[in-house]
């Protein structure tokens, strides 16, 4: 910028200088060139001793949130916390809505709010799935926590669905109480085992609701559970709620009509429907060559339906299937 | 099996094929992003290279000014993402296996990936065990496809499976000659010949060179193919002409490859144990295995070589 300024105005003397060496005696020429040593003082090479230190060399906009961060406090903080910056960058609307915050004035009070109810090693988890909670108000937190402790949730309780589903306390009271309300009516849930419920799996709660009643008619419907088994396999297992429906039914047809369990005995053992297909298929064909899937416990020889998904290879190998882990091994290549 | 000082030591061997056996109803692609997604799960487990430091001048530039090391935040890990992503590994398979063929699938990693080309176009022959079932056709000629015929099978005999299944084999003898790219009545092909089966020049018609049934308790059956330039479909409808020929129908109930030039099952990683030091392993016999046999990757003459 100086030196541009410089470079015309040096232009405009060198003109001036030419018209008038063609008509004027020498004075006037040892007069520009005395006026263009004064300009030569401004050069951007000299020494200054103004304080640069705020110049900054230019910064173009960046695309992450590691440009930013050894120049914002609040980021550092942020990673001093645990929380994995990279995963947040992902959303620009978010990183736009955080590098504007302060952390004194903005970050600091909704943190001490939350640091009531996540523990010190989760926060770091909590804000790298949820960072918009800073965003929030903590009158609101406070009004949306008040609504738990209204409804009869315990202390404990309450932090841990705080922990355990960080958009909770995004949703406003009336969300919650219809969503609440929602699950007590379709499943037909007693006081207490709404709020079983809704600490066991707090991320049912806050669900899409379209997909919690696609998973109920596969579970109703299509797989043909009776309502109170119903009720049993959401209190036991809340996730086969959030599951995707095919897969769900994959698993439960395989396990259903062909290693032929009856729904009782699967109640009785909801945990295998969280299991991939091809685990439990393996072992189960894999016990059916030796002749030992039988799993009716009042005939010898029983297998507990658990030795399908639990326990490592080599355990499995060892206590139920009787041989050594090659054998399964070998086995495996074969499918 | 190697305990790896730090994750860059580790990456830098991830180089070359690897043998991994690929599950029936997997697609290749995602046995590509698992295995990638485990190795970049290791390596990010393992001890990581000490955090960069940053040089920093602070004060104003017309007093003495401060210089100060300071950690570098833009290179944590929780800032710039983990060390290790699916960007950082190449791999690519050295033949396709379909949707629903298991067996073995050699894939390459990183500067493995030109000797899963090498692989390629050397064309190495692939052995399948087929496996069919008697009475019943299928719309797609296997197991997945919608029943359009029954019929009975109680006059198919071993020997009968026999003489059909030989007769077939020869019948592919002649497209090994014509996919040489020669003449066929010049002296050259006749030379050729007489040394023995030939390799096919292009990758345009599959060939089968053995065609043998290893198993026969009616209504299952199983042949054992040997066969260059093949594809899922194809072997299927081999097992369907096979039903048309017994005079009965017969479908396809799985595909398993047991061998793909020199790699057999034995070598074949099983899914369960697609981590780092196992992968490691296998990449290490691989390499053994190609040093062994140069021809697997560089063949010298028109011959099929194993």
């Amino acid at each position: 910028m100086n030196l541009n300024l410089f470079r015309k105005s040096f232009v405009v003397v060198k003109r001036i200088c030419n018209v008038r060496y063609l008509y004027t005696s020498k004075s006037n020429l040892n007069f520009t060139v005395v006026n263009f040593n004064e300009k030569k003082e401004n050069d951007a090479l000299e020494y200054t001793s103004e304080d640069l230190s705020t110049v900054t060399p230019y910064f173009p906009q960046s695309f992450n949130l590691a440009a930013y961060v050894n120049s914002s406090e609040t980021l550092q903080n942020l990673v001093h916390l645990n929380v994995n910056l990279s995963k947040i960058e992902k959303n620009p609307i978010i990183v736009e809505k955080i590098l504007k915050l302060n952390f004194e004035q903005d970050i600091k009070r909704g943190l001490l709010f939350i640091k009531d109810f996540v523990n010190g090693d989760d926060i770091g988890n909590f804000l790298t799935k949820n960072p918009l909670i800073l965003c929030e108000d903590v009158e609101d937190l406070e009004v949306r926590v008040n609504y738990l402790k209204s409804k009869q949730f315990e202390h404990n309780e309450i932090s841990r669905i705080i922990t355990k589903n960080p958009f909770w306390l995004m949703f406003s009271t009336i969300r919650i109480d219809r969503r609440l309300g929602f699950y007590q009516e379709k499943f037909e849930l007693s006081g207490n085992e709404v709020r079983l419920l809704a600490t066991k799996q707090p991320r049912l709660i806050t669900y899409n609701l379209q997909h919690i009643q696609t998973n109920f008619f596969v579970i109703k419907e299509e797989m043909g559970f009776k309502d109170d088994e119903i009720k049993q396999l959401l209190l036991a297992k809340p996730r086969l709620w959030m599951m995707n429906q095919k897969k769900i039914l994959e698993r439960f047809n395989y396990i259903h009509n062909v290693i032929k369990i009856p729904h009782e005995i699967i109640l009785q053992c909801p945990h295998i429907l969280l299991h991939r297909n091809f685990k439990v298929k393996q072992r189960h064909t894999f016990l059916e060559k030796l002749g030992r899937a039988q799993y009716n416990p009042t005939i010898e020889n029983f297998v507990p339906l658990n030795a399908l998904f639990e326990l490592t290879d080599i355990e499995f190998c060892k206590k139920y299937a009787k041989c050594h882990v090659d054998d399964f091994n070998m086995f495996l290549k074969t499918l | 099996m190697v305990k790896y000082v730090n994750a860059a030591v580790a990456y830098k061997t991830l180089n070359g094929l690897i043998c991994v056996y690929k599950p029936p109803c997997v697609p290749v692609r995602q046995v590509q992003h698992t295995i990638v997604t485990n190795l970049c799960r290791d390596l990010n487990a393992l001890p990581d290279r000490p955090q960069e430091k940053r040089v920093e001048i602070i004060g104003a530039t017309n007093a003495p000014m401060t210089v100060k090391l300071v950690p570098n935040y833009a290179d944590d890990p929780l800032v710039c993402g983990p060390r290790y992503t699916h960007g950082d590994f190449r791999c690519s398979w050295a033949t396709h296996l379909g949707l629903f063929t298991s067996g073995v699938l050699i894939l390459g990693l990183n500067e493995g990936t030109r000797l899963t080309y090498q692989i390629n176009v050397a064309r190495p022959t692939r052995a399948y065990k087929v496996h069919g079932q008697l009475g019943k056709a299928t719309d797609t000629y296997f197991w997945n496809g919608k029943t359009i015929e029954r019929s009975t099978f109680s006059h198919v005999t071993r020997a009968k499976i026999d003489r059909i299944v030989a007769h077939m084999q020869s019948a592919h003898q002649k497209t090994m000659f014509e996919l040489s790219g020669l003449h066929m009545d010049s002296q050259t092909t006749y030379d050729l010949a007489s040394q023995g089966v030939i390799r096919p020049s292009n990758s345009k018609l599959p060939v089968i060179y053995g065609l043998k049934c290893v198993h026969f308790e009616p209504p299952n059956f199983t042949l054992e193919v040997q066969a260059v330039n093949e594809y899922e479909k194809y072997l299927w409808t081999l097992i369907h002409d096979l039903g048309v020929q017994l005079k009965t129908s017969a479908y396809c109930t799985g595909l398993q490859c047991i061998r793909q030039g020199k790699f057999t099952l034995e070598k074949a990683l099983l899914r369960k144990h697609w981590q780092l030091d196992h992968l490691i392993d296998n990449m290490d016999s691989c390499r053994e295995l190609i040093e062994e046999h140069e021809h697997l990757i560089r063949p010298k003459s028109a011959h099929l070589s194993v």
